[in-house]
């Protein structure tokens, strides 16, 4: 019985992960086949499991067939407390599962997280920077592959005249920017994501940023833009998304030490958070 | 503390558990589909594959059992938590430990989908896939020829050795199960090992999601200057975070401009055979003493292995 209630809702879960598309906020859809058939697997264990529930209660406990099998591990189940820990453990990845909200990363895990903002004051560990706001994928390829990709994409990115970074081209656009800033000087860039705020930025400042997805949640990085606003934008909570277009520009910006694109803010409207709040790198 | 930042506390408290959800949450989704068939593997070799069947074709030379139990360990689509009850169950039906120890290293990470997945996450390079290979390997035999000196028992647990005489005399007196009963009991002993091992998955899954929670990886990366620390530092990453074999080569080309080579290769190999999950179950199956004494060599071996590439 308890089994029958463990394997439903591993099943119930798994289904319901694909039914609303909340899988893609804990695993890159690439695997997304694997949990996928866990809803099959999971649904099979627990018909047979019922099935076998309800035979038992048809006909007196036959020990002779029960010799032929689930001698395993019976003996760690055998007392109630030893029970209650099996199944109870079990159930908290389907209990929290389905009645906690996902917590999709925001600010507050950027601050409390590995690689988050205070990260760079501390200025020991210069390679962190670069896994907030700009996107470094030169380690996913070796050398002369990356060199390819990136003058592709410069080429690509330098045609147009105004850049809208949305899903499909934010790592791609991104980084490309990054790059070249020099190249895309005075054009016009559109970009959405939520609002992020440091200590070391003007009252008209902010940054806008989205979570990236390489592979899992594990390793979600954090990138965008500093966004420049012709307003003061100290009342603007943290966390509130916003789409902003501008006109793109380079600013030393000194925790980094270095210059970074930045937009001029020609307009900008709240928004309401995306249906998929993170992006994922494309691979082409 | 003014009423308000008691709230600004409380709501980052709730933000940071839910968070840890999250994380376990993804852990146990990546980890389940494999568990799975684990499991199912496990509990069709013990209804199928006979003793007699595996003293026929393993080899009863120390080494040539080592080499065999390396090459099936390639056969496997397994990874490090998913291989622990198909090890156990192989040392059971009298698989030499040596041998189902070096099949259990190598089971994870030498198969076509972490090699697959190994050789995207590097940037469609074989370099990576390769090391890794080698590595394991060079680990693998290294730990279960060791191992075949050392350890002579089995080194199951008691109560499960004391299970097992106990149902040999059973199995004695009935008649041999037909072929549909063995389909029954194939998946009786697939849910019921599942109910055994899921809850340390379970709890695995916790303390890793716990760590990246509250625990930041900066202080530990910026521990790692020298080679010599980068390798331990990447190999204890490997521990805590516990992420499938099948998966943590994206996790660990995401450290690639952190730390060279031979620590991203620790970290691929260490992680794919010990981690806090499978160290739970494999303490489940074997004898505290054994395991540790393992662990001990694997991480001996990687480190070398790894420093000297």
């Amino acid at each position: 019985m308890l089994r029958f209630i463990v394997l439903f809702g591993f099943a119930y879960f798994f289904m319901k992960l694909h039914a609303t598309g909340d899988i893609s906020k804990y695993i890159n859809m690439k695997y997304a086949y694997l949990s996928f058939s866990m809803i099959f697997a999971m649904g099979f264990l627990c018909l047979y499991q019922l099935v076998k529930w309800v035979r038992a209660g048809n006909e007196v406990h036959d020990h002779h067939h029960a010799a032929y099998h689930g001698h395993s591990h019976e003996t760690d189940e055998n007392t109630w407390y030893k029970k209650m820990f099996t199944y109870g453990m079990i159930l908290i990845p389907v209990v929290t599962g389905i009645f906690l909200p996902v917590a999709t990363l925001n600010s507050t895990v950027v601050k409390a997280k590995g690689f988050h903002f205070s990260m760079i004051d501390n200025d020991k560990d210069q390679y962190a920077n670069h896994q907030i706001l700009r996107p470094n994928s030169s380690l996913y390829y070796d050398k002369d592959q990356y060199t390819e990709m990136e003058s592709s994409d410069l080429k690509k990115y330098s045609k147009l005249q105004s850049i809208v970074l949305d899903d499909d081209h934010y790592f791609h656009g991104l980084e490309t920017i990054y790059n070249y800033p020099g190249n895309f000087i005075g054009k016009k860039v559109a970009i959405k994501g939520f609002v992020y705020r440091t200590d070391d930025i003007k009252a008209n400042q902010l940054f806008v940023l989205r979570f990236g997805i390489i592979h899992c949640i594990a390793d979600a990085g954090v990138y965008g833009m500093l966004v420049d606003f012709p307003d003061n934008m100290a009342n603007v909570k943290e966390n509130t998304w916003i789409e902003v277009e501008g006109k793109l520009d380079t600013t030393y910006y000194t925790p980094f030490k270095e210059n970074i694109p930045y937009l001029k803010v020609t307009s900008y409207h709240k928004s309401s958070e995306p249906k998929d709040p993170y992006v994922y790198r494309q691979y082409n | 503390m003014s009423v308000i930042e008691k709230g600004v506390r409380y709501a980052v408290m709730v933000q940071s558990l839910l968070q840890m959800n999250t994380i376990f949450i993804s852990i146990i989704i990546e980890a389940l589909p494999f568990i799975v068939l684990g499991v199912f593997i496990s509990a069709v070799i013990q209804m199928f594959v006979t003793e007699e069947m595996i003293a026929k074709v393993m080899p009863k030379n120390r080494f040539l059992s080592i080499a065999f139990g390396t090459g099936m360990g390639a056969l496997f689509p397994a990874c490090e938590c998913g291989i622990v009850p198909i090890t156990e169950r192989l040392v059971r039906k009298n698989v030499p430990l040596s041998a189902a120890i070096a099949f259990m290293l190598t089971g994870p990470i030498i198969n076509p989908v972490v090699i697959f997945s190994t050789f995207v996450a590097f940037g469609d390079s074989w370099k990576m896939a390769l090391l890794r290979c080698g590595l394991a390997i060079f680990t693998a035999v290294l730990t279960a020829i060791a191992i075949s000196y050392f350890f002579s028992e089995n080194q199951l647990r008691e109560f499960v050795e004391a299970k097992l005489h106990h149902h040999g005399h059973d199995h004695e007196a009935h008649d041999k199960p037909n072929f549909l009963q063995k389909i029954t009991g194939t998946i009786d002993h697939a849910i019921d090992e599942f109910f055994s091992v899921g809850k340390f998955l379970v709890f695995g899954g916790l303390i890793s999601a716990a760590m990246q929670t509250f625990f930041r990886t900066s202080t530990l990366l910026s521990l790692g200057q020298t080679k010599m620390a980068a390798i331990l530092i990447m190999m204890l990453l490997a521990f805590i975070m516990s992420i499938c074999s099948e998966a943590d080569a994206f996790i660990a080309s995401s450290f690639n401009g952190m730390f060279g080579t031979s620590a991203i290769l620790a970290f691929l190999v260490f992680g794919a055979m010990v981690d806090i999950k499978n160290l739970l179950m494999m303490m489940h199956s074997f004898k505290r003493k054994f395991v540790f004494s393992m662990i001990g060599l694997i991480i001996v071996f990687v480190f070398t292995g790894a420093f000297l590439i």
